[in-house]
């Protein structure tokens, strides 16, 4: 039946003669592992359009929607996990095998007459292969895709007449909408035409001159010759299979691609291009001000220009290795450098604290905003993520109940006390020294008002101990709370006569609030619902009372932030939520 | 060189066809093997839809206004509001479809503005005080019933709720051009 087919098809297309074709092409010397490399990167290629399609049947090319459709690829969509990350990993599987083939053809003298179009179709391969990661991390617009490939454009605005080539291909002063339409356009149909025209090419020339094989007598490669079918074949075949092989393995191991949050314009993330770009970025670091174009142009210019021009500068007498000693030793030192600044690279961020600090904290966020996006994006897109974050509501609650009297990380009115570190020690200092500052009660009407405790009546010592016995009042104190010196600050409270004004007895109330678990959320709560109830601030209270305004979940979790904005605060809330209390509040300025 | 390319020749000829059947073998299975990493996944994925609400907004009650507003022999076409999720986003409050009321002696019966003969919507027309779907002239009573055209099923009616004086209904949609009702 099959062949029959086969005999119908052959009749009319003659497609055995095109197999044939193909199959019986001479490989003189016979087949050999060495050889792989070209066919392996030939599938890579197929497999990255394949999975690229895949791709982009759910990926949505917009500032507003591309972080949420990669985000629903990864983590709703089933295997999407799996398929971008043998996209992600795919790409550094081909620059790896690009380099590979590269050595492969360099060490053969592959590149040397009558192959010289080879070479440069290949290395132009090559240059297209860095451009496809360069386009395609910026897609999913996470912080990175933001943040990384700014290096990139802001160096080819820095160059003279770049200004108007940068504007061109990010399609206006600043990276949005048409940043992603065009590295879309550039990633998906510019680039994939060209590598495939190129290969094209590339595939033409190398059957018309055929393998280059080893330095030996003609007699011996002929006796020698196989067919690519099956044998060199199936040689390519074994390390296609083991190249999938450790791709999928890594894919599992990362579980897909990192997807870190959305781009946030105003954050200072911890920009790294791709591993296989860090050498560039290594690079960076040694030359300043007017000398940077050494690093951005003259450097890599003049190694693209030396291996261009391999095939010319190349006059050894015949392909044989020891005839070719520098040009060798020449390509080996620029990849011996390349080798070196990559592993500085590696080696420097290793030793940053502070940007090993700062990545644990993006990927905290990362993995947070990933969470929110399950119950879907709002279609502000991206950053509209944290909208879902329950916090985030109760800041706006905060911003139309609050913040025309009260202020959080110094936005907000003056009319009543700054909740900015609210209840650390150097909160509760101050406000002792000046209870009428004007973060604390400076601007509101007290009838009666507490007297400040300037050094002359309170040494800093004694300061200290007092804030401390405060502090141990509270209904869950700091863990580092000193106890030696809260009871200190006992005999300091009572030497003020402290207890004239407040109680720190339970149920008794005076002019003053009870200290008694003061700062809590539970007190905080009580405090909002109705300021003047007994034991908080009686006839002193100038406060509204929200009890009847807001219903009491929206009021305890008032309660919450404020209660979150001192440094030892231990958030109750679910794990999520609590580590991210800092990352959703910063998200939403 | 031998030059003997468009025949099918062993490269040698010594070479054993066991060996070289084996060969072949290897070819076929590793590449079915390669493609199939890919390829499997790729399947999973692409039927995502089959198996999972990519879009839900429709299937509950939304509310449509106050019943009292609803006054005998004029229908009155509402558009319903609910929060929805198209596959990654979640809209808040946005129209999710329409619905024609009509009061009959102080029973509310609502009908879905989607025309079962191909989707198209459909209007009023006060002079006839028939529903008429503006694209292939099918005609329907305040009853929803067919009077004129091709569509092969009456207007669909959605449920509807009346609770402390407001009108609920609870909005689907039917697949179209089938003379049965049924949810899609």
């Amino acid at each position: 039946m099959l062949s029959k087919v086969i005999d119908w098809l052959d009749e009319r297309a003659g497609i055995r003669a095109l197999w044939h074709e193909a199959a019986d092409e001479e490989v003189p010397g016979g087949a050999r592992p060495r050889y792989v490399f070209g066919s392996v990167l030939m599938f890579l290629f197929v497999q990255q359009v394949v999975l690229g399609i895949l791709l982009a049947s759910y990926y949505s090319p917009s500032a507003t929607d591309a972080w949420a459709s990669t985000a629903y690829i990864s983590d709703q969509v089933t295997a999407g996990w799996f398929l971008r990350g043998l996209h992600h990993h795919g790409s550094s599987a081909m620059v790896i095998v690009t380099v590979l083939h590269f050595f492969q053809v360099t060490f053969a003298g592959a590149y040397r007459k009558p192959r010289e179009l080879n070479w440069l179709t290949g290395l132009l391969m090559g240059a297209l292969v860095l451009g496809f990661a360069l386009t395609g991390y910026l897609l999913p617009w996470d912080q990175k895709g933001y943040w990384a490939p700014q290096v990139a454009t802001s160096i080819m605005g820095s160059m003279p007449g770049g200004e108007a080539q940068q504007k061109l291909l990010q399609g206006g002063s600043q990276y949005g909408n048409l940043t992603i339409t065009r590295f879309y356009a550039l990633h998906v149909f510019v680039l994939p035409l060209g590598l495939a025209g190129l290969l094209g090419a590339h595939l033409a020339l190398f059957r018309k001159h055929g393998v280059t094989p080893p330095v030996l007598p003609q007699a011996e490669l002929d006796r020698k010759m196989d067919r690519f079918f099956p044998k060199q074949l199936f040689l390519d075949l074994v390390a296609m299979a083991m190249t999938s092989a450790i791709l999928v393995w890594v894919t599992f191991n990362t579980h897909g691609s990192e997807l870190f949050a959305p781009a946030q314009p105003a954050s200072n993330f911890v920009a790294r291009p791709e591993w296989y770009f860090l050498f560039l970025f290594q690079l960076l670091k040694y030359f300043h001000g007017p000398l940077q174009i050494i690093a951005t142009v003259i450097i890599p210019g003049a190694a693209a220009t030396f291996l261009l021009l391999l095939p010319w500068i190349d006059k050894a007498e015949s392909r044989l290795a020891k005839d070719r000693l520098p040009v060798l030793l020449g390509v080996c030192t620029l990849m011996a450098g390349v080798v070196a600044l990559t592993g500085l690279a590696v080696a420097e961020d290793k030793a940053n604290e502070k940007y090993q600090k700062d990545l644990v904290i993006a990927q905290k966020e990362a993995h947070f905003a990933r969470e929110l996006a399950l119950k879907g994006v709002l279609p502000q897109g991206g950053d509209a993520v944290f909208e879902n974050d329950p916090l985030v509501r109760v800041r706006r609650s905060f911003k139309e109940n609050c913040s025309s009297c009260h202020a959080i990380d110094g936005i907000g009115g003056a009319e009543a006390v700054d909740f900015g570190d609210y209840n650390s020690r150097e909160w509760l200092s101050a406000f002792v020294r000046n209870p009428e500052a004007p973060q604390f009660f400076g601007g509101t009407k007290h009838e009666e008002e507490m007297e400040p405790y300037p050094p002359e009546k309170v040494s800093d010592a004694q300061l200290a101990d007092l804030v401390e016995y405060v502090l141990s009042l509270s209904a869950a104190p700091p863990k580092d709370l000193d106890a030696g010196k809260a009871q200190k600050g006992a005999a300091v409270y009572e030497s003020l006569d402290c207890s004239n004004c407040h109680e720190v007895e339970a149920g008794r109330s005076a002019a003053a609030p009870n200290l008694l678990g003061r700062g809590s959320v539970k007190w905080i709560t009580s405090v909002i619902q109705d300021s003047s109830q007994d034991p908080l601030f009686s006839s002193n209270a100038k406060m509204p009372k929200f009890a009847s305004k807001l219903a009491e979940e929206e009021i305890v979790q008032l309660a919450q932030l404020i209660y979150s904005q001192q440094p030892y605060a231990v958030v109750a809330a679910s794990g999520a939520e609590g580590q991210n209390v800092k990352a959703s509040v910063k998200a939403e300025h | 060189m031998p030059k003997d390319k468009g025949h099918p020749v062993a490269s040698h000829p010594v070479e054993d066809e066991g060996r070289r059947r084996l060969l072949k073998f290897g070819v076929h299975s590793l590449g079915a093997a390669v493609a199939a990493v890919t390829a499997g996944p790729a399947v999973a994925y692409l039927a995502f839809p089959l198996s999972h609400d990519t879009t839900t907004g429709s299937g509950g009650f939304v509310t449509a206004g106050r019943a009292a507003r609803f006054k005998e022999g004029v229908p009155v076409k509402v558009d319903l509001l609910a929060d929805k999720t198209d596959a990654w986003n979640r809209l808040e409050q946005v129209k999710i479809g329409s619905a024609w009321i009509v009061n009959t002696g102080g029973k509310l019966v609502a009908y879905s503005t989607v025309c079962p003969h191909l989707g198209c919507a459909v209007d009023f027309d006060g002079a006839s005080t028939k529903f008429k779907c503006p694209c292939h002239r099918s005609a329907f009573g305040q009853d929803g019933k067919v009077e004129e055209g091709p569509s092969p099923r009456p207007m669909d009616e959605l449920e509807v709720k009346e609770e402390g004086g407001l009108l609920s209904i609870r909005y689907e949609r039917y697949k179209i051009g089938v003379p049965e009702k049924h949810v899609v």
